[in-house]
């Protein structure tokens, strides 16, 4: 169990032991016409207790490397690990926010965040369930919204919605999906300050994918830079910037625009690449 | 007057216009024929007196006894077979050439089978209703989305849990669906059967006023459907609201 040690906080990026691995990474699709070459041979370590951002314009596999972490597709070539062990099926140690969220639209807010509470395998942890429920709730700020359906709440809201229902079970690996691009500027501030906050006080590791790259700066300790479809990897960037951190002030440090001005440097083209030609 | 008062004022003054001119009619054309609401309303409190009750429950008995039967069958069996990919599109053909027989043909072959009593009504009852209740399920099977059930093998559930946490509730609305189509589909069934065969139930009231002649008594047993239907057809829009007021004004 790697959650088992108390993660010492060391104020540096932290460099524990590779728990997810992809080795020469290929991803094909197959279409009704062609197939399509999603990911081109990426290969990435991600460390257990890091903070790994991913970023690149849209339709470069992003999405689909974080569903080969999860298992929920298999790579066409190559290999994903974790925890030294390829992955060949569901990995029930991650908890995965996906880009849609996937709520139960028959649910009511406290009903959907709850769920993972009525799964056999988390049985034992029932006593507090409720109180824990309220709490989530209210850390993603959705307090009031308990008893409402899915179709009553606002895109971010659904959002926040899918981050507790994760958050509250606390799997030791967070896969997020662009978890806050529906959110206005502020609430986004907010809900990345809960999530460092969380993230910090647990030692999760983290696999963060943004289309925005003050977030991956603000949150991660490694942001990983992919080129327009088919996917590679064209920088890596270590980002060692002490934790805590507060994103809402962060971003007027010169160090924070630095990074953010060298990973521009990269992403322009592929976004230009990515312009260039349609992509679905 | 609010709008909803003048509604259903307009509404009454319509019924009873209808009810004026149906019965000054009788004195035009022979009342023989379209006999008149005093005359049906005569008729029913002269059935209430009696045997109605008797024969009302005979139908409900069969409707209830048959939907029982053929409702939960139907959905077990659709969202079975739908969620199993292969037998699915195996079965799917098949789906599609019984759904479009017109299932209540089937009563004379039942009566052959099981008789003139209350049986042959209650299996037609149940075969439609499995059958409409089976195809809407197994179609709503095969709709489920497959990310919601990802989601949650990811949360660590089992494939019983997963049937019954995403599956079964994914596939309600298409369960209410078949439901709407079912309730008066058994209402037509219960009644077809008995109008052929039967010593009782509403139907047979309709068919023995029919071979007697007596218009009035037709009137009357049609009347009485109508408010069966009209109360069955209530109670499944009711309980669909409350059961998919998670849709939201938007539907979908
Ligand atoms: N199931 C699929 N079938 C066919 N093509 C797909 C499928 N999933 C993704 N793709 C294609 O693979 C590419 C990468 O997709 P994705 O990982 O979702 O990109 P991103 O998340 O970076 O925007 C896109 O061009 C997309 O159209
Ligand atoms: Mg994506």
């Amino acid at each position: 169990m790697h959650m088992s040690g108390q993660t010492a906080f060391t104020g540096a990026a932290k460099t524990g032991p590779t728990l997810i691995s992809l080795k020469d990474v290929v991803v094909d699709f197959a279409t009704r016409d062609r197939v399509v070459r999603a990911v081109d041979g990426i290969s990435l370590d991600m460390p257990e207790g890091g903070f790994t951002a991913l970023v690149g314009p849209s339709g470069c596999g992003k999405s689909t490397v974080l569903n080969m972490v999860a298992g929920l597709l298999k790579p066409s070539a190559g290999s994903v690990t974790f925890e030294g062990r390829p992955v060949d099926g569901p990995n029930t140690r991650v908890g995965y926010m996906t880009q849609k969220d996937t709520l139960l639209p028959w649910r009511t807010v406290e009903d959907n965040v709850g769920i993972a509470f009525e799964l056999r395998c988390r049985r034992s942890e029932r006593g507090d369930k409720a109180a824990r429920v309220a709490e989530m709730i209210e850390r993603v700020g959705l307090k009031g919204f308990e008893k409402h359906f899915p179709s009553e709440l606002s895109g971010g809201m659904r959002k926040r919605a899918a981050l507790a229902r994760m958050l509250i079970y606390k799997p030791s690996t967070l896969l997020l999906d662009e978890p806050f691009g529906a959110l206005d500027a502020q609430l986004r501030l907010i809900m990345q300050k809960e999530l460092l906050e969380l993230v910090d006080a647990s030692g999760m590791t983290v696999v963060l994918v943004t289309h925005d790259l003050e977030e991956a700066v603000s949150l991660a300790d490694k942001v990983v830079v992919f080129t327009s479809r088919p996917g590679r990897i064209r920088a890596v960037r270590d980002i060692p910037i002490p934790r805590p951190r507060d994103p809402a002030t962060l971003r007027f440090t010169d160090a924070f625009r630095d990074h953010c001005a060298a990973l521009w440097d990269e992403l322009r083209d592929e976004v230009a690449a990515a312009m260039a030609t349609p992509h679905a | 007057m609010s709008e909803g008062a003048r509604l259903w004022t307009g509404r009454a003054v319509l019924l009873a216009a209808l009810l004026a001119i149906w019965q000054l009619g009788g004195t035009f054309v022979s009342e023989r024929w379209i006999s008149s609401p005093t005359a049906i309303v005569g008729r029913l409190a002269d059935w209430l007196a009696r045997d109605l009750f008797l024969h009302l429950g005979v139908t409900l008995a069969e409707i209830a006894a048959g939907l029982a039967i053929g409702v939960p069958l139907g959905i077990l069996t659709g969202v079975t077979l739908g969620r199993l990919r292969n037998v699915s599109a195996v079965l799917r053909p098949f789906v599609v050439v019984m759904n479009s027989l017109p299932i209540v043909a089937l009563a004379p072959l039942l009566i052959m089978w099981f008789g003139i009593g209350m049986l042959p009504k209650i299996v037609l009852v149940a075969f439609v209703s499995f059958l409409l209740l089976f195809f809407n399920t197994f179609a709503g099977a095969r709709a489920v989305d497959e990310e919601q059930l990802d989601a949650l093998t990811l949360m660590g559930a089992s494939g019983v849990e997963r049937f019954r946490k995403v599956v079964l509730p994914g596939c309600t609305a298409w369960i209410m669906a078949g439901l709407k189509n079912a309730v008066p589909y058994a209402l037509i069934g219960a009644v077809i059967g008995e109008m052929m065969v039967s010593r009782a139930g509403l139907g047979h009231l309709v068919s023995r006023a029919g071979q007697q002649f007596d218009m009035t008594g037709i009137y009357a047993g049609l009347f009485v459907l109508m408010i069966l239907g009209s109360v069955l057809n209530e109670a499944i829009s009711l309980a669909e609201r409350h059961l998919l007021r998670w849709r939201g004004p938007h539907g979908a």
